[in-house]
């Protein structure tokens, strides 16, 4: 049986089990988050952006800006919390969020949008995608 | 004097009518299936972002999974975005619509 990259305490915290390479690896997602948000030329940047109505040239700028901050909040939260040995819900919350976001800007900018085109990809990405999937598999199992 | 006749009462109904149908026609949260997202996720998420109960929120799931879509909420346009923009939040790939 794999080990638990998260668990659940009685106390109510989650406890990070994750190495100090695997820690590298959630650092790397969410430092590209928080730059894509604030870079434009960012690879990152366009998925960071979707529409909200894709039957408009543009977004209500309310929703786009509400957008912006939560990202960037939640961004934040996880990089100041990416040395804990514990977390606590609303963290947790924040390292799922901003690490879908980049497992979600992964497959946008290399074109991945269906399960043929997610075989053709090199191991690199393959790598990574499952790497960013069993960090996902371990929070959504504690929250 | 203005020239410009007056609208006659049926007229009036008439275009209350098409406005109000306009206007109370709900607006769709869609979200779109991805080839790597993983379903407990999908399932957090909208337990989390909607308060929806397991059994829904992996109803939903399903229907994303199987259908390549589905429509999550319904309601007001900005409530329907405030949503979307929390599973977009989420990292989910999430549209509005309205009501066809």
């Amino acid at each position: 049986m794999a080990a638990r990259l998260f668990v659940r305490r009685r106390d109510g915290r989650i406890e990070v089990r994750l190495n100090d390479a695997a820690r590298m690896i959630a650092r790397e997602a969410f430092g590209h988050v928080l730059a894509a948000e604030a870079d434009p030329e960012h690879e990152w940047h366009a998925s960071l952006n979707a529409p909200i109505d894709p039957s408009h040239d543009v977004d209500d700028p309310l929703a786009t800006l509400s957008r912006q901050h939560e990202v960037t909040s939640n961004v934040e939260l996880a990089v100041a919390t990416l040395n804990e040995e514990f977390l606590n819900d609303a963290e947790a919350w924040a390292w799922l969020c901003t690490l879908q976001v980049a497992l979600r800007a992964t497959i946008t900018t290399k074109g991945i949008m269906t399960s043929e085109r997610l075989h053709e990809i090199d191991d690199a990405t393959r790598d990574y995608i499952t790497t960013l999937q069993m960090f996902l598999f371990g929070l959504a199992d504690v929250l | 004097m203005s020239s410009v006749k007056p609208l006659r009462v049926s007229d009036q109904v008439q275009t209350e009518s098409v406005t109000a149908t306009l206007t109370e026609r709900p607006w769709n949260v869609v979200v779109w299936d991805d080839p790597v997202t993983p379903m407990s996720v999908v399932v957090v998420i909208f337990r989390k972002v909607f308060g929806y109960p397991n059994n829904k929120a992996t109803q939903l799931m399903l229907t994303v999974h199987h259908e390549g879509r589905a429509i999550v909420w319904s309601g007001t346009l900005e409530r329907a975005q405030t949503y979307c923009v929390k599973l977009q939040v989420a990292g989910l790939l999430s549209t509005i619509e309205q009501d066809s």
